[in-house]
């Protein structure tokens, strides 16, 4: 085919929006979302999947309840009162579960983020995308996107099998406030997960690296225990993730009795959690991005 | 016809001993998964040791010995969590092993050999228990060493029957999910799904009575269960092997059965998929 005087052999020139313009923000708002649709397209291709992915929080929860209540041959923990700091004997079960929810969403970071890029080279698309002009954030936030959506139809599931089987003991006027600091959490987890995903990238078979941080997280988060059985020291490096300040935060809203939290300290907290995991994630991204590149190491395994 | 016998019993095990040394090579291939393997099993369970000591305030339960038989929940935990590492290595490594081989480009090649395949399964299912039993001593060790679990000597041989058992049982559901992985290609979920009535309907963390009586009636065909029982009564409660011989039979039988509907499942899948064509898709 004859180039025409523009080089574009007839076809008609297409121009991308680059860098900081509101078109730009609307081009890669629009890959986020699109990015989201195709996995949701993917996923609902295999409804066996689906459906088993949707109840294995619940199945994962289980066990935690069922040995928390054999425990105490009850529902009401005076040991974890005293752990708290409560007037009254706590629910393990209302405690439990707001744990467990939370923890799902660091699934989702470390999970389905993580390993967006290296499910794109496991499909064969990986080059494809990365010589597109949208940005490779946009295919991981659409990963974020979808999981999270994903995940609040698993916690949907949760939340509808313990109130029917076990009942909860929840503060309804609490949940603003609380998804306020569960937003929080996220955008600090969006950024953790930013993390895993260049990772993933650079060691390929990051698995390992995502099953290792999601174990050492579940140790160190109050999800099922309060933070003071741990160790001093280990206590200290659990207020580096968002999930410590951010489950204290949602109980104390959320939980009837349970000791109120200097909520403004909790803000700021995550907030500043938020910035640092965000800059720290986009940073090391943009690095391994770069080194990968140079190396030509894209489409390895 | 004797010479016949012993040069089939030479090239079968000759199949087991290459599948079993492929296997270890691997292994040995990727240090840090064989690291993984052995270190991370603890961290599963550390959450729940915490747990109880902050629902307690201490390392004894008084309700918990209600139902389990032992107040000492942690060794408890620590028990079920060393023997369920073995449903997860057999679940993964031996039931989806046809699947890898199917993603590494040779299962055309293993299942077009003139050998008895059930001896290649038997080669990946022995290289798979020695390394699970390898990473089920370090992570003993390890609890002996930071958790104060106590082993007496008496109990060694009792406890490796009962795994062995286990091991046995466990491959026999392992065959089954190599035969539906031959033929419906994926079958991680229904691998997950197989984990998961483990992990909830056997007594891993918690006492079978705990559970409701159809969930316990579905805990009583599963061979963990019996394991369990058994392991934990040897080396907790301190019964002597006759106590437990009950479980160990039933143990017994359900491996028998396990195996049988394996083989049999294995076999009947291998001819239908070679017939259909479809050994090679994806």
């Amino acid at each position: 085919m004859a180039e025409d005087e523009n080089g574009t052999q007839g076809l008609n020139p297409v121009s991308c929006p680059t860098g900081f313009s509101w078109a730009n923000l609307k081009a890669e708002l629009r890959a986020i979302w699109e990015s989201n649709v195709k996995v949701w397209k993917i996923e609902l291709a295999y409804p066996v999947s689906f459906v088993r992915q949707s109840v294995q929080p619940l199945v994962m929860l289980l066990p935690f309840l069922l040995y928390g209540l054999v425990l105490i041959g009850g529902r009401y923990s005076e040991a974890l009162q005293g752990f708290l700091g409560t007037v009254n004997p706590v629910d393990v079960v209302t405690y439990i579960f707001t744990g467990y929810m939370v923890m799902g969403f660091i699934g989702t970071a470390i999970w389905a983020m993580g390993f967006s890029i290296r499910r794109e080279q496991w499909f064969g698309t990986l080059e494809s995308i990365y010589v597109t002009p949208t940005s490779r954030l946009s295919l991981v936030l659409g990963m974020a996107l979808h999981s999270t959506m994903h995940q609040t139809i698993s916690v949907g599931i949760e939340f509808s099998v313990i109130y029917a089987v076990f009942g909860l003991a929840l503060n309804i006027q609490g949940i603003l406030p609380a998804l306020t600091i569960f937003a929080l959490m996220m955008f600090a987890l969006y950024g953790f997960g930013i993390l895993i995903s260049a990772l993933a990238l650079f060691l390929k078979e990051g698995w390992i690296v995502a099953e290792g941080l999601y174990s050492i997280l579940m140790i160190l988060s109050p999800v099922a225990y309060p933070l003071a059985v741990l160790p001093t020291v280990v206590r200290q490096v659990s207020g580096v993730f968002p999930t410590s300040p951010a489950l204290m935060g949602m109980r104390s809203f959320l939980m009837e009795g349970y000791p109120p939290q200097a909520v403004g300290t909790i803000f700021l907290h995550l907030l500043a959690l938020d910035a640092a995991w965000i800059l720290f994630g986009i940073l090391v991204f943009y690095f391994v991005d770069i080194y990968i590149r140079n190396r030509g190491s894209l489409g390895k395994y | 016809m004797n010479l016949s016998l012993s040069k089939d019993l030479t090239a079968n095990s000759l199949i087991v001993w290459s599948e079993l040394v492929k296997n270890m090579k691997f292994l040995t291939a990727y240090p840090v998964v064989f690291i993984f393997w052995t270190i991370f099993p603890i961290f599963w369970f550390i959450p729940f040791l915490l747990q109880g000591q902050a629902f307690v305030g201490g390392l004894q339960s008084p309700e918990f010995a209600k139902l389990a038989g032992t107040p000492n929940y942690v060794a408890f935990v620590i028990l079920g969590g060393i023997l369920n590492s073995y449903v997860l290595t057999s679940l993964y490594g031996v039931g989806e092993s046809m699947r890898r081989e199917a993603y590494q480009g040779t299962l055309d090649y293993l299942l077009s050999s003139p050998c008895n395949k059930a001896f290649i399964l038997i080669g990946k299912a022995l290289s798979e228990s020695i390394s699970s039993t390898f990473y089920a001593l370090t992570q003993l060790v390890v609890c002996v060493l930071f958790f104060g679990i106590e082993i007496t000597l008496g109990v060694v041989m009792p406890v490796l029957l009962v795994i062995i058992l286990l091991i046995l049982g466990l491959y026999g559901i392992a065959l089954m999910l190599a035969a539906i992985s031959l033929q419906s290609k994926q079958a991680h979920d229904l691998a997950h799904t197989l984990e998961n009535v483990f992990y909830v309907l056997s007594p891993v963390r918690y006492p079978v009575q705990s559970l409701p009586s159809w969930a316990q009636m579905i805990s009583s065909l599963l061979p963990l269960t019996y394991a369990l029982i058994a392991v934990r009564s040897l080396m907790l409660l301190r019964y002597d092997i006759t106590a437990v011989y009950y479980e160990i039979l039933l143990l017994f039988i359900i491996d028998m059965l396990l195996i049988f509907f394996g083989f049999y499942l294995f076999n009947w899948m291998e001819r239908r998929t070679k017939k259909s064509g479809s050994i090679s898709h994806y």
